[in-house]
């Protein structure tokens, strides 16, 4: 793994003692470092998912919840959770890329874009318990919509925003420029480089900001309570958009801080276990296209 | 008149606790969209309420959200949610909050609070007294009050939680709570009070009845214990109503909501087996 | 090599203008075409414009809402005693916010003390180290710390962080800004890192292989070429991280204490900007001047991460200079 590195610097090494000896002592470091943290990450997860996933079963996974009787199950809030990952991710990817494309491609690079990027970031610091305020005084106060999935979705979308917008940008900055300079001499159209050479080349990046993204939503709790509620609708899949939309990050925050179930610390160690074990293979789904375009491209 | 005709059916088919094709065809003419908001410790009689009322009425929709008890009257007042779950009678001034106007306050359940602290404080039992000087901070050492020498580690309800006014009002006799020091800390919900009590050595707090498990010491107030039989025969003092706020009277299928959460049948079925008391019960 | 990194930027920009010119006199012969093919652009412009002004539209939305509302704390507090009294008891009529607006600072600067180093190390590892599969394996991995929602985080900083911290140090309680700056680096170390080490990834060959010609060590090539190179996407990412750790609740509440009191102390219960907001704010009357002063707060919360982002960015600027 190391050969082609350490191949090079090995024939051209001429013996300089000091920098060898800090070369090791560094090489030594990072693994030291990284070993750590990845033994400690594997604790945690593992912590979490030993808790839960034995006792795992598809009666609790499709199951309805239960207030007081042991054996309540998820499935509302699981499917509420999908369903508005789903809808939120509709309108923050192609808003986000658009904006990212904008920032990467189009803006001119004066105070301007500088002020936009300012913009984006600072959206991304704001606390998600002000979007849910937010989200508030716009569906409820407002547009008198109630606890509702679309606004807990929408809500949902803004803050993920930021992230979307600025993880495209990064990826798309940082595609060659040589490349781009080759699909313009082909004559091809800016739209007609950015689609077929630009996102292309950048797509590990933007799929890496959608993981976040995705990841960030499966899991957030704060925006959901205040805008779409504690309830489900009680039945499985209600795709009514106008429905209180429980998810299972809420659902967890609730079983944890209030439920009076007796079973509430299995509920809530399962919960946390499906919801890490979804978030996994959200990230193995979503780079699965990209290892295959790896292969192909070797 | 109709509806009021078909309210009665439905609270009597509700009380003969008949499921028949019937009762439900009869009530499920009622429709509408309830929203709950407020009291996270009434939360779950609210959910569980609402499961049983949907599949009576099953065109009536429920949604409850909770960010606590002052959000429930506020957001009747706003006009943002139909009943506002509240562990105080909002319809009077208590400490810190003013009365609200034009809201009217419906008993729906009995809530116990008790005195919790960690299993290796040595002290059972603690007066009035005590407890006021643990909690404004007078008393700092359990070996003041009877224990083993070591800090005591006060766990308190952020301010406006409808634990913390009933908890000041029946049990500290209105007097007031520190608010800082290092071994002072305030926590956001029942279950962070539970875990922060339950993993805290030399901690007190106070918590709903409900929530004292078995890895806690749920602490006598002047020799009395906290129970259930002892809220009933009057001995312990530390209890609340939980109540339901409604802008004016309430109409329809609100109405007909909370007369379902006041029924025998919810009150001595789900509402105990929840460990709340029925309010029939309290003399 | 550095020089071209840092002024990628502009040679883009002013290649597209350029190039994108010669496309309108030469390529279309078919005129129809061309229009079409004008018109796409010009309207896949318009959108991609319309979606960053929509972004920057929330946050002044966002900061509008926040500020309306939170400045009628000034019609009751003067703003020398809402920003620099210490002394927050509003039960009491007293709203110095001095304690939570230094707490968000004290809490922000040491998590990214601890975060930023370790991520970086681990961006490297990742992208110039690791053998390639265990790199593979490693980034769902890191992704995966992400979703993980926060109350779970802070429930197990409650039940096993503060335990622990109790434990080695002999404290009473363990509550305090060290279990918060921990719970929090766990937090945003997979955002720095995997930005970081998605920057890192994309430094074009040649430079390290030029560097390991020139016969430096990994060591040297990676502090001195690569690092360099890819500054940009770590700097972005170090924001990102810095943003959500100053707005981060779920998790911070659970373990910081509570308690409006000075953090000049790594065990002592205090509180920051969003926790003070987030315990308080569902349980205050909506019109009390109580309510405005969390609002400001809130104004105040993205005032100053919106000012750190522009510090960063001018400290990055004189980086660039030199």
């Amino acid at each position: 793994m190391k050969s082609a590195s350490t191949g090079t610097s090995g024939m051209f090494r001429t013996g300089r003692g000091i920098n060898n000896i800090n070369n090791r002592i560094f090489t030594v470091f990072v693994w030291g470092i990284s070993a750590c943290i990845v033994l400690f990450i594997c604790a945690l997860l593992y912590l979490i998912l030993q808790k839960g996933l034995p006792s795992l079963t598809w009666d609790f996974i499709m199951g309805l919840p239960s207030e007081m009787e042991e054996g309540g199950g998820i499935g509302p809030a699981l499917f509420n959770s999908f369903y508005m990952l789903f809808i939120s991710l509709l309108i923050s990817i192609p808003l986000g890329m658009a904006a990212g494309i904008y920032l990467a491609e189009f803006a001119p690079n004066n105070k301007w874009i500088g002020f936009v990027r300012i913009c984006v970031e600072g959206l991304a610091s704001v606390p998600s318990i002000i979007f849910g305020l937010f989200g508030i005084a716009l569906f409820v106060e407002m547009f008198q919509i109630g606890l509702t999935i679309i606004g807990g979705a929408i809500s949902l979308a803004f803050l993920n925003l930021p992230v979307m917008t600025r993880v495209t940008e990064e990826a798309i900055r940082a595609v060659p420029k040589e490349m781009k300079q080759a699909s313009f001499a082909l004559g091809a159209t800016h739209l007609q480089t950015i689609r077929r050479v630009l996102v292309p080349t950048a797509i590990s990046g933007i799929v890496t900001g959608i993981c976040l993204v995705a990841g960030r939503a499966f899991g957030e709790s704060a925006v959901i309570i205040l805008t779409a509620g504690v309830t489900t609708s009680g039945e499985m899949w209600d795709f009514n958009l106008f429905s209180p939309g429980e998810t299972l990050a809420v659902h967890l925050w609730y079983v944890q801080s209030e439920a009076i179930v007796p079973d509430a610390v299995s509920i809530s160690d399962k919960a946390a276990a499906v919801l890490v074990f979804i978030i996994l293979m959200f990230n193995i789904v979503f780079r699965i296209p990209l290892w295959i375009k790896d292969r192909k491209n070797r | 008149m109709k509806l009021f005709k078909t309210l009665s059916v439905a609270a009597m088919a509700i009380a003969l606790v008949t499921s028949s094709v019937s009762a439900v065809s009869a009530a499920s003419s009622l429709k509408g969209t309830i929203v709950v908001n407020g009291s996270s410790a009434l939360l779950p009689l609210t959910l569980q309420a609402a499961n049983e009322f949907k599949k009576l009425n099953p065109k009536v929709k429920i949604s409850a959200s909770a960010a606590g008890s002052i959000t429930g009257p506020q957001s009747v007042r706003k006009g943002i949610a139909d009943i506002g779950a509240v562990d105080w009678d909002a319809s009077q001034d208590v400490p810190g909050f003013k009365k609200f106007d034009g809201q009217v306050a419906h008993k729906v359940a009995v809530i116990p609070f008790a005195a919790v602290a960690n299993k290796n404080v040595k002290v059972d039992n603690l007066t009035t007294k005590q407890l006021q000087d643990i909690f404004s901070g007078k008393v700092t050492n359990w070996k003041d009050v009877g224990g083993s020498d070591a800090d005591i580690i006060v766990v308190n309800r952020a301010f406006g939680s409808g634990t913390r006014v009933n908890f000041q009002m029946k049990a500290l006799a209105g007097s007031d709570f520190l608010s800082k020091g290092n071994n002072y800390k305030e926590v956001k919900s029942s279950g962070d009070m539970k875990t922060a009590v339950e993993t805290t050595p030399n901690a007190i707090g106070y918590i709903d009845l409900v929530y004292v498990t078995s890895n806690m010491k749920a602490l006598q107030i002047n020799g009395v214990a906290p129970s259930e039989t002892n809220v009933i025969n009057g001995t312990y003092k530390v209890w609340g109503y939980g109540y339901y706020m409604t802008k004016g009277q309430p109409d329809g299928a609100t109405k007909a909501f909370i007369e379902y959460i006041q029924s025998a049948k919810f009150q001595n079925g789900s509402l105990k087996k929840l460990k709340f008391i029925p309010i029939s019960a309290i003399k | 090599m550095q020089l071209d990194s840092t002024a990628q930027g502009p040679i883009i920009d002013s290649s597209t203008s350029e190039l994108g010119g010669s496309i309108k006199a030469g390529s279309g012969n078919v005129l129809d075409r061309k229009n079409r093919l004008l018109f796409y652009n010009r309207a896949f412009k318009i959108a991609c414009i319309a979606s960053a002004a929509f972004v920057c539209l929330i946050l002044f939305s966002i900061l509008f809402f926040m500020f309306r509302t939170g400045v009628l704390t000034f019609r009751d507090v003067s703003p020398m005693t809402f920003f620099f009294s210490t002394d927050w008891s509003p039960e009491n009529e007293s709203y110095g916010a001095f304690v939570f607006i230094f707490g968000t600072f004290a809490l922000t600067l040491l998590t990214l003390l601890i975060s930023v180093p370790l991520s970086v190390i681990i961006a490297v590892f990742l992208a110039e180290i690791a053998p390639k599969w265990l790199r593979n394996l490693l980034r769902p991995v890191l992704d995966l710390l992400v979703g993980i929602p926060s109350v779970v985080y802070g429930f197990l900083g409650l039940t096993i962080l503060i335990p622990l911290l109790r434990d080695v140090t002999g404290t009473n309680m363990g509550d305090g800004i060290l279990a918060a700056a921990i719970v929090l680096t766990i937090m945003v170390l997979p955002t720095i890192s995997r930005i970081s080490d998605d920057a890192i990834s994309v430094v074009p060959r040649k430079y390290r292989d030029a560097s390991y010609a020139l016969g430096a060590t990994r060591f040297q090539t990676i502090f001195k070429v690569t690092i360099p190179a890819a500054r940009s996407g770590i700097m972005y990412g170090v924001i990102l991280g810095m943003a959500r750790a100053i707005g981060e609740t779920m998790a911070v509440v659970m373990v910081i204490g509570n308690t409006p009191q000075l953090a000049d102390a790594l065990f002592k219960p205090t509180s920051v900007l969003t926790s003070n907001i987030v315990m308080q704010i569902a349980n205050v009357p909506f019109d009390s001047t109580w309510n405005n002063a969390l609002y400001m707060m809130g104004f105040l919360l993205l005032v100053i991460s919106l000012l750190m982002i522009v510090l960063v960015r001018l400290l990055q600027r004189k980086g660039a200079h030199q």
